[in-house]
């Protein structure tokens, strides 16, 4: 039996991308901060500054939701060796559509994302016990990766569809990362004393979005604020792919470096 | 080949990069069943912009093209899953050349047990098995090469593009792969071709479509072209002695009103000259032969050998893009001269790769 085209361009995208080093660091990275900035910082940060929980607490939601941005690197990534080795031209000349290809990376991405959820739980578990979530706080966390991860990942594929260097691919994906990380609330919250101008940028930040709405989902506390949050980070989503799609349509297939 | 079975037709295609850049225009081609069609043309002549077009990578801005009974234009997956393509570029995995191979199988669907077989009888033809697990990017330049076309056959087609497969091959290599690609021709693939190579062009391709600055200069045979286009042919004259400076003089001159532009002796007739062996270039090498044969013996002089260069896919192509000194070609200084008789493109000298001679077997 033949799989449809984009399990087998899915299936594609784990073989060829499957590289040990690459994914221990890549969930190996966000795991030992969990453990290690988590343990550290209990100590010295009052509970008060986190919602009352330990920082261990607050900091696990904030990798998971770090996630989408690992999901969404790893597609954008396979998306740029593609088509700097000439991949995406082969792919295109065979029996597969772009629509095809574009829609095996956003599913490629939700799974590296979910893949990535699973690890930062494993991990925290012992740390700060499993988390005593409903079948709808814990599909609130998966549909939050995953719109964050489609949003990560589309903006990365647009970026690539246009840039026509590595250098200038792998800096700009350094700086977004960069960015989104430490201008969100992943490892902090936004307080009365942070200054006004930062919280400003935290607050816009799609990460941040999605720390509230996780952040929300582990402490059982689902209302509109998190339906509002969830419906920014889709529509973030929705652009990003539509960008992505426009970008892979007018893209130029000729060589890259 | 009047009643072949035409799998692909275009009709005036064209692309233009922006209005009124044409990368190619007006481009009319056949091909048939388990034909070998050659595009030949100097680098940016439109090669490789027509395999992209053919193979649906790029929409063509004017013109029709059926491929397999299927309009190019809307032919889609449908029609993609029944070409293969080898594309200029080189295109790999991150994984060893035998999971690609497998990987390239499974995303075409190929079943597993056919995949597998398959990738044997690839590692063996392409001589990849000693370097089966490694990863591509560590194999040489020939190696990558040979694993693109690998590859590319894993799967079923009825239609192959290769866009300069042999780019890189040893001379073994390259004759083992045209002899393979012959063999599958032969047995109904149909192949579109390119290359600067124009002595595998003549080897492998049934017709040559040859392309200048986007536009098609001439389609035909290989025998055709080179008949049409070939150019002046090299002849060479021994004799079995020295000629005096009188029968030099005579000959020479002889030559000349018959329209041939004599190479060797250069000038005037000096002490320690060889007269005994004359080279000169004509249109019409053949037509001056009787009278060759029929002063020599007028005059008492054995004629030893009498030879004639065949012309050449080489000097028919220079002659057709008007190249010689300019053209852009790989090959040796050495190997490109200009026509003394005024022509450009003419075959190189005898003892360089494009002078392949004709001995006509004159007894001494």
């Amino acid at each position: 039996m033949t799989l449809p085209p984009i399990l087998r361009l899915v299936v594609r995208n784990f073989v060829s991308n499957f590289d040990p080093i690459s994914v221990v660091v890549r969930f190996g990275q966000p795991a030992v901060t969990i453990v290690v900035l988590g343990t550290m910082f209990s100590s010295i940060v009052p509970a008060s500054q986190t919602g009352g929980q330990s920082y261990t607490s607050f900091l696990v939601p904030g990798m998971v939701a770090f996630q989408m941005v690992s999901g969404g690197v790893v597609s954008g990534n396979l998306f740029w060796l593609d088509r700097r080795w000439a991949m995406v031209e082969q792919i295109f000349s065979g029996p597969f559509l772009r629509s095809e290809y574009l829609a095996g990376l956003v599913l490629t991405t939700l799974l590296f994302s979910l893949f990535g959820v699973a690890v930062m739980v494993g991990v925290a578990v012992p740390l700060i016990g499993l988390p005593a979530i409903s079948l709808l706080d814990l599909a609130t966390v998966l549909a939050t990766v995953g719109l964050g991860g489609i949003f990560f990942a589309g903006l990365l594929i647009a970026l690539g569809t246009r840039l026509r260097s590595a250098n200038a691919y792998f800096s700009i994906q350094s700086f977004l990362q960069l960015f989104l990380i430490f201008l969100s609330t992943v490892y902090y919250p936004v307080g009365p004393s942070t200054p006004r101008a930062l919280a400003a940028v935290i607050n816009v930040n799609p990460l941040t979005f999605a720390a509230f709405a996780i952040r929300h989902a582990f402490a059982n506390q689902l209302g509109p604020a998190v339906l509002v949050n969830l419906g920014i980070l889709g529509a973030l989503a929705a652009v990003s792919f539509v960008a992505a799609a426009w970008g892979f349509r007018s893209m130029n297939l000729g060589p890259i470096q | 080949m009047a009643d072949r079975e035409v799998v692909l037709r275009t009709q005036d295609l064209g692309y233009a990069y922006r209005p009124g850049q044409y990368a190619i225009r007006h481009l009319s081609i056949e091909l048939g069943r388990g034909e070998v069609l050659g595009l030949l043309g100097r680098n940016g002549a439109g090669k490789t912009t027509t395999v992209r077009l053919l193979t649906t990578l790029l929409p063509p801005t004017e013109g029709t093209a059926w491929i397999l009974g299927q309009d190019l234009r809307s032919g889609g997956r449908g029609l993609r899953s029944r070409l293969g393509v080898v594309l200029q570029a080189e295109s790999l995995d991150f994984v060893s050349v035998e999971r690609n191979l497998d990987l390239y199988a499974f995303m075409w669907g190929v079943p597993r047990e056919v995949a597998k077989s398959r990738a044997e009888e690839m590692l063996e033809l392409f001589e990849l098995g000693h370097v089966r697990r490694r990863k591509p990017w560590a194999l040489s330049g020939g190696e990558r090469r040979r694993f693109q076309v690998a590859r590319e056959l894993m799967h079923d087609m009825e239609i192959l593009f290769l866009d300069e497969p042999t780019v890189g091959l040893d001379a073994l290599a390259r004759r083992r792969i045209l002899k393979y690609l012959r063999e599958r021709a032969r047995r109904g693939l149909s192949i579109v071709f390119t290359t600067h190579i124009l002595h595998e062009a003549d080897m492998l391709c049934d017709r040559i479509a040859v392309l200048h600055q986007g536009s098609l200069l001439a389609t035909d045979t290989p025998e055709c072209l080179k008949q049409r286009f070939g150019g002046a042919r090299e002849v060479r004259v021994e004799f079995g002695d020295a000629l005096p400076p009188a029968h030099v003089q005579e000959f020479v001159v002889g030559l000349h009103e018959r329209g041939a532009s004599v190479l060797q002796p250069e000038g005037a007739v000096a002490p320690g000259m060889d007269t005994s062996s004359f080279e000169f270039r004509s249109d019409k090498a053949e037509t001056l032969l009787p009278w060759i044969t029929t002063w020599s013996g007028s005059r008492g002089h054995v004629l030893e050998r009498l030879s004639i260069s065949e012309p050449t896919l080489e000097g028919a192509f220079l002659g057709m893009i008007g190249g010689g000194e300019q053209d852009g070609l790989d090959e040796p200084e050495t190997e490109r001269r200009t026509s003394t008789n005024g022509r450009p493109g003419n075959p190189p000298p005898p003892g360089t790769s494009g002078g392949l001679r004709r001995d006509m077997g004159v007894a001494k």
